[in-house]
């Protein structure tokens, strides 16, 4: 018998593979079958993992062409730790360039936003302070992130259980900013304008209020901007705004 | 050479000589709100790693039952050794958690870098055992409590086995001062698979278990399969109803080894709350009518 390293490197090759290691196997179920059982475990616990992190894509496309692309995704892209939660990563991408779903461009992005709800709920609780100018500053939750998408994956997910809402969301490409936050025991989501998203991407990357109003500045005029910043920003429930001179204060 | 621990951990809430039941996450709500109720819960821990949500949801149950985290991905008995980042995230659930029992498998899932999701069958070697003593001694160390070692469902053997399952249990029992888990139900599938009777197997293993050893039982069901040759595979896919025969080789284990925690375990096919409920109380009713027998007969 080879040493523990080596048996268990080519039992997971023939695992993976299907071809039967010769003498190694005993038992009265014959090895091959013994391997397939051990192949669909494994290629279920992967499906199954990436069916709770993308739950609005399986029920666009329906449970068996989901579980035939995820089976796809997955004998390519196996897992290297024992923390499925954190699985499929590439999953998005995987769908933006899978030729049978190409019928349906919205879809990688629809993963993109089922995949940032659910690490937002994986998100530690404490929150971000980010300096506006000398007298303000704002706190955002950690959980807090900004997806460019170019499909309303929001309008989808919203919808998606009622066919009569689904009709009317319209499927054009244009660029959109939505933003997902853990809210208590859930995520919430919420589409902000494009000089509003382009703001927070700027200020979340660590580039300072300054320039990120800059970034935001550049399609649009800078009362807009503010405008923009100020009501689905600074306004918003996530956000709380502090007056730097009130902490001062004695 | 062994290593001597706490029982548990502080802080933790002993796990009682009763039916438990996994807690899967279609039952967060109904447990969180009071609805659904356990003497203990069992939840594997690598479903509720990291920070957010769910394990909130976790430390939130905590607050008023007692939990057993039972690992699915430590792999122990892999040849190159536990991955350092899921062993320190497993610590830290376990130092917020505080749970009453630590438990992984007697399996392998890891090798060359990749995590295949999978209880994979360890050959019965002095070699093997051997490795699996130092990775649970890693393990070990850095919980600073002792875990349990569940016996395995298997479909196949190695052609070179040199001990029984049973003997290679008790060797790490004896080696690292780890406790055991057996899962009646492994047993009875294994036992198909391989050609042996359930009875005959779960005896033998009773045999060659250290009774004091055995921290915790598991009690699920499976399902049988028929093969393309027309003979039959069980697989244990806890995903039924538990056998009459898996109840009447619990009431055997009971009367041998006397009462000890015993798990409801289902991972597919989830059935509503109410329905792992009546299994559990079906549990308790087997214990305590095994132990009446035995009393009767001592007396």
């Amino acid at each position: 018998m080879p040493p523990l390293a080596e048996l268990q490197h080519h039992f997971a090759q023939a695992v993976l593979s299907g071809e039967v290691p010769t003498g190694l196997l005993a038992g009265t179920i014959s090895p091959a079958e013994a391997l397939s059982i051990h192949r669909d475990t494994i290629m279920d616990a992967l499906v199954n993992a990436l069916r709770l992190s993308y739950p609005t894509v399986e029920t666009l496309v329906g449970e068996e062409f989901f579980d035939w692309t995820c089976r796809i995704f997955a004998e390519a892209n196996l897992p290297k730790t024992a923390s499925l939660a954190i699985y499929g990563e590439a999953f998005a991408d995987f769908l933006a360039g899978f030729a049978p779903a190409a019928d349906l461009p919205y879809l990688a992005d629809v993963a993109r936003l089922d995949r940032a709800v659910e690490t937002a709920l994986r998100a530690p609780t404490p929150q971000r302070r980010f300096v506006i100018d000398v007298a303000v500053s704002i706190v955002l939750p950690q959980s807090l992130t900004v997806l460019p998408l170019m499909y309303p994956a929001d309008e989808i997910r919203a919808g998606i259980k009622d066919d009569a809402i689904m009709a009317k969301i319209v499927i054009e490409p244009a660029q959109r900013f939505i933003l997902v936050w853990r809210k208590g025991f859930d995520a919430a989501v919420r589409r902000v304008s494009v000089p509003a998203g382009r703001f927070l991407i700027s200020l979340l990357a660590g580039e300072g209020a300054e320039a990120a109003f800059h970034a935001a500045s550049a399609c649009e005029p800078e009362a807009v901007v503010l405008s923009a910043i100020q009501a689905e920003l600074f306004a918003a429930p996530f956000c709380t705004v502090i007056s730097t001179l009130e902490e001062l204060r004695p | 050479m062994r290593r001597d621990f706490l029982p548990c951990a502080a802080h933790a809430a002993p796990i009682p000589a009763q039916a438990g039941v996994g807690l899967r996450f279609p039952h967060h709500k109904p447990v969180m709100a009071g609805e659904a109720k356990a003497a203990w819960f069992e939840v594997h821990p690598e479903n509720y790693l990291g920070d957010g949500v769910i394990p909130d949801i976790l430390a939130r149950v905590r607050r008023d039952f007692p939990i057993s985290l039972h690992a699915t991905g430590l792999s122990l008995g892999s040849a190159d050794g536990i991955d350092p980042d899921h062993l320190a995230a497993i610590a830290a659930l376990a130092s917020r958690i505080q749970p009453g029992l630590i438990s992984d498998h007697l399996s392998w899932s890891s090798a060359g870098g990749i995590h295949l999701p999978d209880l994979l069958p360890l050959p019965y070697t002095r070699e093997a055992q051997d490795i699996f003593v130092r990775n649970i001694d890693r393990v070990q160390m850095t919980l600073g409590r002792p875990i349990l070692i569940e016996n395995p469902s298997v479909y196949l053997a190695f052609a070179h086995n040199e001990m029984r399952e049973g003997e290679f249990l008790a060797g790490l029992a004896r080696r690292s001062g780890c406790g055991l888990l057996l899962d009646i139900n492994n047993v009875a599938v294994s036992a198909a698979n391989l050609g042996e009777g359930a009875a005959a197997r779960l005896h033998q293993m009773l045999d060659d278990l250290p009774a004091p050893a055995v921290g915790e039982i598991h009690l699920a069901g499976h399902t049988v399969r028929e093969c393309a040759d027309g003979s039959h595979v069980h697989i244990d896919d806890h995903g039924s109803p538990i056998s009459e025969e898996v109840w009447g080789l619990y009431a055997d284990t009971v009367r041998r080894i006397g009462p000890r925690p015993a798990l409801i375990e289902w991972d597919s096919a989830i059935p509503t709350f109410a329905r792992l409920a009546d299994e559990a109380r079906t549990a308790d009713d087997v214990m305590a009518t095994a132990l009446e027998v035995c009393h009767a007969t001592a007396g």
